[in-house]
């Protein structure tokens, strides 16, 4: 079972993880469930409907707006990195923040390393699943290791232009 | 003949396996015979084993050339010479009789054909 | 020219703090090579065949004085003196050591400079027009443009881990002098019915084994619209584009696989969805980015110069420098001075830390502090005045400098090649210098004219022999260097691509093959023809006949 670590404010901490990751072939577990997008849109009514938190992972060849309709009633929305060059989910969590508007936890899972920690904070995620051992000190310093950022994204940080105008 | 180059990870220098250790010239590389197929895999295993002092380790083969041996492949003379534009910087600096019988190689990779470099390019 | 702040400034100090972190970390074994690798190439450090090679961005190829005196510095410092400037505007360091690269780093941002993301499935460095703000053929000047994607795209959080790597070129000029027809986004200013500035944007061209003339995806696209523009071409690319295989990872494989009409409704449909207030630049920053590029301090001079005519008057070395290396400027009394670094026997593109401190002092002396570089690998004095023209030809002359040949047939484009580069199958270098000691008779050089050899010692085509009027591409055939000969190609504004003329030749056949090649022109030629347009008109087969008969 992976730690997590999620963000509070500014500081990435450990965190309980209360959802359980469910493959497809897996028999459904009591309790709050991440699940792949196919099983989502098969089962994925039924289980909201019993009082089950529910999460979706999306895979980089998936489109978020696939959820867009469903997006209020999710709790996660774990974005996969199968490999940490995949790049994908990074544009999976800036239009899950920016254009539908979603705020519940976005969590990064797979070949999550500390040194991605800056980006991923940037487009939007708020939890980690971290594949290199990183402790939350180390993330909290990797995603805060830059004191200007060139470029709006979903964090709503000052921008470098924000920073000189005012 | 045989021999395991890799290049040093602090400051990226050529380096060949020599007896339990890393060395700069390709004339003190340890050979080893087309019988020592085992011990060259043991060298490249050792060599993977020791990811924070040399990296890309892999043997090279090499054919008597007019005063010594030289590596077959063309790409790996000249990592064992410096390049070619420059006579002056890298292994080659030193002179000597090995790095004059490398920098005369030029008509061992036309006589022994294509050799399978290891290394994907 | 743009000066760092000190937002700028911290940014690279923390740059370089995040890489000397990443440094120790993996010389303490805590991150594996695999780990460690993509992290030191998106600062720009490659393992090399000798030892490790420090790539350094210079934005829109422009220096001042005090940074070419720190490169040079560092290649005395850290390397063996001599440094390669490469055709994308930046310059590279082949004899670095890892454990010294957090400390250039910083002796880097002391001068404003960097080496971020001049490697890596990244935005790479912004190239320009290196005549940007001299040439009176401008529209606008590039430069502004180049530094706002160079801020926009320094640690994109987005589009930091694309499919591969990503290139963006500007030309606000007719004349194309930044090959933005082969990049991955070309972008060219234009005006529109309106008086107001906007972008050509061609999207897809590239070299390396699947060579494009990138199609226009958009004829006009308003100036003030370009980073949402942008962000949206970024955007279906790094979703779409392909990760399966390296070798179709490129913009250019999506844009040709869904046709340029079809990924041109993609973006535009991206577009339409973007947020334009929260993604293109606030006029204000716009403003203040565009006045750092006004140059307010051209004196008014005469058009004609009687100190610089007397002088070329007496000197026919000053007149055929003056023929082949200074370009017409746009200020009365002002021209612009390219610098070779192509001198026959020389490796081109390489100066040495002398060389580089000599060019300082001129364009601190003489050019208003200002110093560009070229993607043929040469270098420019942008802002001479013409009253100084004699003495910066002397200067250069006694620098070894002044070689009189842009865009002639010794001016060779070449790549570090298999003397160098990890990846090369054959040597590069060797091969241009054979080929320029063919035309070191000035006279014959000039009576050839216009032609632009390009050589690249592997099919990545870092040496650009796609768009070149006589490409040579190294190959590995049986453990052998071998040498493929294109014709017709073109970077500039006629881009094209060139073909193939036929077998492969030995290294020694080729420089004899370019010298028939070269007499089959100059017996086929009419009028003002260049080598490219005569072969444009005649096609492949005399130039076949002229290398093939003869190798026969």
């Amino acid at each position: 079972m992976p730690k997590l670590i999620k963000l509070a404010g500014d500081t990435a901490e450990w965190a309980e993880d209360i959802f359980t990751h469910v493959g497809d072939d897996d028999a459904l577990p009591e309790g709050d469930v991440i699940l792949s997008l196919a099983r989502f849109q098969a089962e994925g009514e039924i289980l909201l409907s019993n009082s089950r938190r529910v999460g979706v992972r999306i895979e980089p060849d998936q489109e978020v707006e696939a959820l867009a309709y469903d997006l209020p009633r999710l709790s996660v929305v774990a974005l996969a990195f199968p490999k940490y060059r995949d790049g994908r989910a990074y544009t999976s969590a800036r239009l899950l923040r920016e254009r539908l508007g979603f705020t519940g936890e976005v969590r990064a899972v797979g070949d999550v390393l500390q040194e991605q920690a800056g980006f991923m904070v940037r487009c939007g995620f708020d939890a980690f699943e971290p594949a290199d051992g990183a402790t939350p000190e180390a993330w909290t310093k990797a995603a805060h290791r830059y004191r200007h950022v060139y470029q709006r994204a979903a964090d709503n940080r000052p921008v470098a232009f924000e920073e000189r105008a005012s | 003949m045989k021999a395991v180059t890799a290049n040093r990870l602090i400051d990226g220098e050529v380096v060949f396996w020599k007896a339990g250790a890393w060395v700069e010239g390709f004339g003190d590389a340890q050979l080893f015979g087309e019988d020592q197929d085992a011990e060259v895999e043991a060298v490249v295993a050792n060599g993977k084993a020791q990811p924070t002092v040399v990296v890309d380790v892999y043997p090279i083969d090499l054919a008597p050339v007019d005063g010594g041996l030289a590596p077959i492949s063309y790409r790996e003379r000249i990592r064992a010479l410096g390049p070619t534009n420059e006579p002056t910087h890298g292994k080659q600096a030193v002179g000597g009789e090995v790095i004059e019988a490398l920098r005369h190689a030029a008509g061992a990779a036309r006589s022994t054909g294509r050799v399978d470099l290891i290394r994907r390019k | 020219m743009y000066l760092y702040d000190p937002i700028d400034r911290e940014f690279l100090t923390d740059r370089s703090n995040e890489f000397r972190h990443q440094v120790a970390r993996r010389l303490a074994g805590e991150l594996t090579e695999d780990q460690f690798k993509p992290l030191r190439l998106m600062n720009g450090l490659y393992l090399q065949l000798h030892a490790y090679m420090l790539r350094i961005a210079i934005p829109y190829g422009s220096l001042n004085a005090r940074q070419a005196r720190r490169l040079a510095w560092i290649a005395r410092t850290y390397d063996k003196g001599y440094g390669h400037f490469t055709t994308r505007q930046n310059i590279q360091f082949n004899w670095i050591k890892l454990k010294d690269a957090p400390d250039i780093l910083d002796a880097l941002a002391e001068v404003d400079l960097h080496a971020i993301q001049t490697s890596g499935n990244c935005i790479r460095n912004v190239t320009a027009d290196p005549y940007a703000g001299a040439t009176a053929e401008e529209i606008d000047d590039p430069r502004v443009w180049s530094e706002v994607l160079r801020q926009w795209s320094t640690l994109h959080p987005e589009f930091s881990f694309l499919p591969r790597k990503f290139k963006i070129a500007i030309t606000g000029a007719l004349a194309d002098r930044a090959a933005v027809k082969v990049h991955d986004i070309g972008l060219i200013l234009r005006k529109g019915r309106d008086g107001q500035i906007g972008f050509e944007v061609i999207v897809g061209g590239g070299q390396g084994r699947t060579p494009y003339v990138g199609p226009t995806i958009r004829s006009y696209l308003p100036a003030e619209h370009l980073l949402s523009y942008v962000e949206a071409i970024l955007r279906v690319y790094n979703r779409h584009g392909r990760r399966d295989n390296i070798y179709k990872a490129r913009i250019k494989i999506l844009v040709a696989a869904l046709g340029a009409e079809e990924f041109a409704r993609q973006v535009e449909e991206e577009w339409g969805k973007i947020d334009a207030a929260r993604a293109n630049l606030p006029a204000g920053e716009l403003a203040r980015v565009r006045a750092a590029f006004a140059q307010t301090n051209f004196e008014t001079l005469p058009a004609v110069s009687d100190a610089f005519e007397a002088a070329r008057a007496a000197s026919p070395a000053l007149q055929r420098f003056v023929r082949n290396n200074v370009k017409a400027h746009k200020q009365p009394g002002y021209a612009i001075v390219e610098v070779s670094l192509k001198a026959i026997g020389q490796t081109p593109g390489d100066a040495t830390a002398e060389q580089l401190e000599v060019v300082a002092d001129l364009a601190e002396r003489y050019s208003l502090d200002d110093l560009r570089v070229t993607h043929a690998q040469n270098l420019v004095l942008p802002h001479v005045k013409l009253d100084d023209l004699p003495a910066v030809h002397a200067a250069l002359e006694a620098a070894g400098l002044a070689t009189a040949n842009i865009d002639l047939a010794s001016d060779i484009i070449a790549c570090p090649g298999l003397d160098y580069c990890a990846l090369a199958n054959a040597r590069a270098i060797p091969i241009a210098q054979d080929i320029a000691r063919k035309f070191a008779d000035p006279d014959r050089a000039e009576t050839v004219g216009e032609l632009k050899i390009k050589i690249s010692g592997c099919i990545n085509a870092c040496g650009h022999h796609h768009v070149a009027h006589i490409g040579i591409l190294g190959v590995d055939k049986k453990g052998e260097e071998f040498y493929q000969l294109s014709l017709g190609g073109s970077g500039a504004e006629d881009a094209s691509i060139g073909r193939i003329l036929g077998p492969g030749l030995s290294a020694d056949k080729v420089a004899p093959a370019i010298d028939a090649l070269v007499d089959a022109y100059l017996n086929i030629r009419t009028g003002d023809e260049r080598f490219l347009d005569t072969y444009r008109r005649v096609g492949l087969e005399p130039f076949k006949e002229a290398v093939y008969a003869q190798a026969d």
